[in-house]
């Protein structure tokens, strides 16, 4: 156990490089899918066919196996950072998209009635009362996102992908020789500190984001 | 048709603020039209209430008038101009809207709930400020306390209060109400219901008021379209008139039985002279308390606290029972009657007290005289009168109309 301690404080600087390297293609790829999700749950929660068949295609998209779908990213985008990022973007889609379509369509109806009537138009409408209502669900969507592509982040390392998952695949590749398991548990518990951290985030931008009339 | 009730229509009457002409609603995928040529003119200034069975498409009509449903044909003409076509947003800015639920928006204060058109109209940041606090004030909240609230940290009551401020933001011509306060408990209701008339007589907007309610109907209203299937107006009218004289078998049958007393809510206490009671000081000595008593002709003497709120009613017999303190005899004098409360909730209040009379308060809470079974009886001597009146009137003018009213019944 001492010896691992020492392992990780060895390790240190290329340890944290690796954690910000993985932060990094998470946020990116949490980022677009915030915006193509938000926009495709606006687009849909008012028509329940099309958000149903798109629902079931984020969610059949959803269980491709991580290390299947990386591989069949290679032929369009080659090794590296693209493939994980289209993967983890696709991952993520689905949590958010059906969170925000849950969250506009549970706005209470007598309030948008009033907002009509009082003369506000469909956008404003959106952005001012229904997007803000919304929220608390939406974000709820972005941390359950955020902490599963975290995990699948790692396993991204397979196809040349930056982050935590390097040390990882490089102990499994030296099972047996004596740097091999501070190797994999160093790298898995980084994630795990990510993942953490991230909740902590998220917790506080909550707070910040959310109006006290509906916390 | 727009008026079967009587009543000549024209130059007579005050100008129209809006005007509903021959309006018509189908929905899509349905036979039948849901409003079926609807024609209507609602007065300047006037509460119109929209009343009628469920299904007789009372709220489809006033939601055609903001054009949340747009009508399939027919024109609606607001202060002289046809709106039918305009930006439907413009148009509701134009106009306050209540309803049932109030529909706050949760995320947002008190303050910024009522600042929604203002903002919509781009006013000045000190012009709104200043319009959130009158608002507030005008409904009866403190602005210090609730401007920074939230709607989930206020009681039914309360939101529908500020529902009608945000509805009366901008300072719209007209405001429509759908069954405002139909949510609310029952006491609290009414007297929501008499701050609002209290309001108007200050605001005098042009109100449209859809209600299921034939009693809030004849309270609230200054002139009540009964509704019938499809929109069809069985009566338009003023109150007395419809209680008086309902024009079918169908308004009568709405209006129910009881239409006497139902007469009594369209009088208010301020409307009758108050009854000169004896009273005193709950400090004051018996003795005192005795020989007011006995100067009078009344049989009880009302007790007053410092801040001269009625407290209990006491007669000869609790004076003599000197072994127990005077508050705890006799018979309780609360809740006294508001001045904006209607003969109905004084008799109501009478029954309930044993007492014949009800204390009449202000809005303080100040003794400002009483009101008793006499008093009642005075006043529904005169409406009878009065109606009798009306009614011999219109008979003049179209003769038989006493008969062929009459004719369903036999």
């Amino acid at each position: 156990m001492r010896d691992f301690f020492d392992y990780l404080w060895q390790r240190r600087d290329h340890l944290f490089d690796l954690a910000v390297a993985h932060a990094k293609i998470v946020l990116t790829a949490i980022a677009i899918a915030i915006v193509i999700s938000i926009l495709v749950g606006v687009l849909v929660y008012r028509r329940p066919r099309i958000a149903a068949f798109v629902l079931a295609v984020q969610g059949a998209s959803l269980t491709i196996p991580s290390l299947a779908l990386f591989g069949l990213l290679i032929p369009i985008a080659g090794l590296g950072y693209r493939p994980v990022l289209i993967a983890l973007v696709i991952y993520a889609l689905l949590p958010i998209t059906r969170n925000t379509v849950t969250g506009l369509r549970g706005v209470d109806p007598a309030v948008l009635e009033s907002a009509e009537g009082m003369g506000m138009g469909r956008l404003r409408r959106l952005l001012r009362i229904e997007l803000p209502l919304a929220w608390p669900v939406i974000l709820t969507g972005i941390r359950v996102s955020t902490v599963m592509i975290l995990g699948i982040a790692a396993i991204g390392a397979y196809v040349d992908g930056p982050g935590l998952g390097r040390d990882i695949f490089d102990g499994l590749a030296r099972i047996g020789s004596p740097t091999a398991v501070d190797l994999v548990v160093g790298g898995t518990l980084g994630v795990i500190v990510l993942a953490l951290l991230s909740d902590v985030f998220y917790f506080l931008l909550g707070r910040l984001t959310t109006s006290k009339g509906i916390r | 048709m727009t008026n079967p009730g009587g009543k000549d229509g024209g130059a007579s009457r005050p100008e129209a603020m809006i005007e509903l002409k021959d309006l018509t609603k189908r929905f899509p995928g349905q036979k039948q039209n849901a409003i079926d040529g609807l024609t209507l003119e609602i007065p300047t200034g006037e509460i119109v209430i929209f009343v009628g069975p469920s299904g007789s498409g009372k709220t489809t009509t006033l939601r055609m008038i903001n054009r949340l449903i747009e009508p399939t044909s027919g024109r609606i003409i607001l202060e002289g101009d046809d709106v039918t076509s305009v930006n439907p947003d413009k148009l509701r800015r134009r106009m306050g809207y209540v309803i049932q639920q109030v529909g706050l928006f949760p995320h947002l204060t008190i303050a910024e709930n009522i600042a929604t058109v203002p903002k919509l109209l781009r006013w000045k940041r000190d012009r709104i400020n200043t319009r959130v606090e009158e608002l507030l004030d005008m409904v009866g909240m403190e602005p210090a306390t609730y401007a920074k609230r939230y709607p989930k940290e206020l009681s039914g009551g309360q939101r529908q209060r500020v529902g009608v401020a945000r509805a009366m933001a901008a300072d719209p011509p007209v405001i429509l109400m759908d069954e405002p306060f139909s949510a609310i408990d029952p006491i609290t209701r009414g007297r929501l219901q008499n701050e609002f008339l209290q309001l108007q007589t200050q605001i005098r907007k042009t109100i449209v008021f859809v209600t299921h309610d034939i009693d809030e109907a004849i309270k609230m209203g200054d002139r009540i379209a009964i509704l019938d299937d499809r929109s069809h107006i069985a009566q338009f009218d003023t109150p007395e008139t419809i209680l008086s004289a309902p024009a079918n078998a169908f308004v009568e049958d709405f209006i129910g039985s009881g239409a006497s007393l139902k007469r009594l809510n369209l009088t208010r206490v301020t409307d009758v002279p108050l009854v000169d009671w004896p009273t005193a000081n709950v400090s004051a000595d018996r003795e005192s308390i005795r020989e007011r008593l006995l100067r009078s002709d009344k049989g009880s003497v009302l007790l007053l606290d410092d801040e001269h709120r009625p407290v209990r009613w006491v007669n000869a017999g609790d004076l003599d029972r000197s072994d127990e303190p005077l508050l705890e005899t006799g018979l309780s004098a609360t809740p006294a009657i508001e001045q904006q409360a209607t003969l109905f909730d004084s008799l109501n209040e009478m029954l309930n007290s044993l007492q014949g009379a009800a204390a009449v308060v202000d809005q303080e809470g100040a003794y400002k005289g009483v009101i008793d079974i006499e008093t009642i009886g005075a006043a529904i001597r005169t409406m009878r009168g009065e109606a009798r009146q009306r009614y011999r009137g219109e008979e003049e003018q179209q003769t038989g109309g006493l008969e062929s009213r009459e004719e369903p019944e036999s």
